[in-house]
């Protein structure tokens, strides 16, 4: 059963058209990592799949329910369902770890606040940070601040987790952990996982299934051998991380060059 | 010349657009403050008292400096006026009048929104530019409710406390200059500072410094929330709050004493 579904979305911006009819489905349990260059989508898409964003025409299914047409409060009952690590973290500064991981606990559950303190350590255990729980968010390095995010993400146990970048600057081992931590939420918690990525290497080693944006479509979709295996010269481009294609601004002639700039294309 | 109307067309949507969005908020958290706890979700005591401190606690020293010097100006100015007309000691109550009426609420004001409006933007406006605000609600927690109403209610509690300061340290560089330079007895000029004050003079100052109060804290929040462009954007929405705050008190000042006094 698909706990995610992208049908037709269509977002334009200033006339130019950032998503020109996204398809997309996600299954219960499995790691989906969007990917594509910058400025093809990818965000407006992830915004659009949090209700963070209202798409100009399509719909967006989470576990069953079309939350393009809700409304606020509505909303808010189907955010419970998913958690949102982003890139930087979005860590709350004024807050310390701990208070940081508490407060969705605090805010939706009627728990005691010595449960609460016992699943706000058993959440930053999870994610490699147990004994940091008074920390200030200002005191952590990038990594550590990604890990307490997704800790705080996970919380209340959601059905989904969305990831925008998260190996974006990180180094490449920090980056792996946080890899290692998607996989074992899939693997071990059953937890979906919707990543948005550039990164090919974490993609590759997270991904049950990928797809590919560009020029607000997917262009592919499918399981990593798949995207790897592609005859579409974009992805084959995109994955390799090669000039060598027409789709490349690089190689664009200068007479092309010059009438972008003065037509603005 | 149709650039210019032009200009003044665009600025006048966007007044409009800007005024609609402060009045959304301001509706927002008029639920959040008065209706929300009803239903179990109150505003934490918290947040509150931290902004209380720092906003009213913290604003104490700065608001009680300025309304002193002002305070021992107006007297001077005052006094060598009323000396032309043989009449030195009617400055005790021109002092206590001036402060309770105008200048304790608007100069607390003014203190507060350079200082606090300012804080509230900045605070705000790096939680926007570092997604905090985007992850509070994804989180399903209003920004409302977590950041403006806090605010908002620190500064109705704290505003009027600081006005009083302001009045009592007004008139108590007023009393300097009574003392010590036209020699009054301290008895007497305490009796000819209330003299001369009536009941609305410091309830009219009072109700004023609530809406300076409102006012404030709208405008600190909504150009905290409504940052774009990173660290450069939060600089120029903070200019903006101070600058804007200031321009509102002033305004809604003249029309209070139009109410109060004229009408």
């Amino acid at each position: 059963m698909s706990i995610l579904e992208v049908k037709d979305v269509q977002k334009v911006f200033d006339n130019r058209k950032v998503l020109d009819g996204v398809n997309l489905t996600v299954e219960k349990g499995e790691t989906m990592v969007i990917m594509g260059g910058s400025g093809c989508g990818k965000s407006t898409l992830l915004k659009i799949m949090i209700g963070q964003l209202k798409p100009g025409s399509g719909e967006v299914f989470i576990d069953g329910e079309e939350i393009v047409h809700l409304n606020d409060s509505e909303m808010d009952r189907v955010r419970l369902k998913f958690g949102m690590l982003y890139q930087g973290g979005a860590l709350l500064n004024s807050l310390t770890l701990a208070q940081n991981v508490a407060l969705p606990l605090t805010e939706h559950t009627h728990l005691d606040k010595k449960i609460i303190d016992i699943m706000v350590k058993m959440k930053l255990a999870q994610v490699g940070l147990a004994g940091f729980e008074k920390k200030m968010p200002s005191e952590l390095s990038g990594g550590m601040k990604k890990r307490a995010a997704l800790a705080r993400a996970i919380a209340l146990d959601p059905s989904i987790v969305f990831y925008d970048e998260p190996g974006a600057g990180l180094d490449p081992i920090v980056a792996a952990v946080i890899d290692r931590l998607i996989m074992d939420l899939s693997k071990k918690l059953g937890m979906t996982s919707v990543v948005v990525t550039h990164e090919m290497k974490s993609a590759f080693r997270i991904a049950d299934k990928m797809a590919v944006l560009f020029k607000g479509r997917v262009i592919a979709c499918g399981a990593p051998d798949e995207i790897k295996n592609s005859a579409n010269p974009y992805v084959q481009q995109f994955i390799g991380g090669s000039l060598e294609a027409a789709s490349v601004s690089a190689k664009d002639s200068t007479e092309e060059y010059i009438k972008s700039l003065v037509e603005g294309n | 010349m149709r650039e210019f109307a032009g200009k003044i067309g665009r600025s006048a949507i966007n007044f409009t657009k800007h005024t609609g969005s402060v009045w959304k908020i301001f509706r927002e958290v008029l639920y959040w403050i008065f209706i929300a706890p009803f239903k179990g979700q109150p505003c934490k005591m918290k947040y509150v008292a931290d902004q209380m401190n720092l906003i009213g606690i913290g604003s104490v020293p700065i608001v009680a400096l300025v309304n002193f010097f002002f305070g021992i100006t107006l007297a001077m100015l005052t006094s060598y006026q009323l000396k032309q007309v043989g009449s030195q000691e009617l400055m005790a109550g021109l002092v206590g009048v001036s402060f309770t009426r105008e200048l304790g609420p608007f100069l607390a004001a003014i203190v507060v929104a350079s200082r606090v409006g300012a804080a509230i933007t900045a605070e705000i406006g790096t939680m926007t530019v570092s997604e905090e605000i985007d992850a509070l609600e994804t989180m399903a927690l209003k920004p409302i409710r977590f950041l403006v109403a806090p605010r908002l209610i620190a500064l109705l509690i704290m505003l009027p406390c600081l006005t009083v300061v302001a009045n009592v340290v007004g008139m108590a560089g007023g009393y300097v200059i009574g003392r010590f330079n036209l020699h009054i007895d301290s008895s007497f000029y305490i009796k000819l500072t209330f003299d001369y004050m009536v009941f609305k003079d410091i309830w009219t100052g009072l109700l004023k410094s609530v809406a300076f109060a409102v006012m404030i804290a709208l405008i600190g929040c909504y150009q905290g929330l409504t940052v774009r462009g990173g660290a450069a954007g939060v600089g120029i929405s903070t200019t903006q709050s101070v600058v804007q705050s200031i321009i509102f008190i002033i305004i809604i000042d003249c029309l209070f004493n139009a109410w109060f006094y004229f009408i």
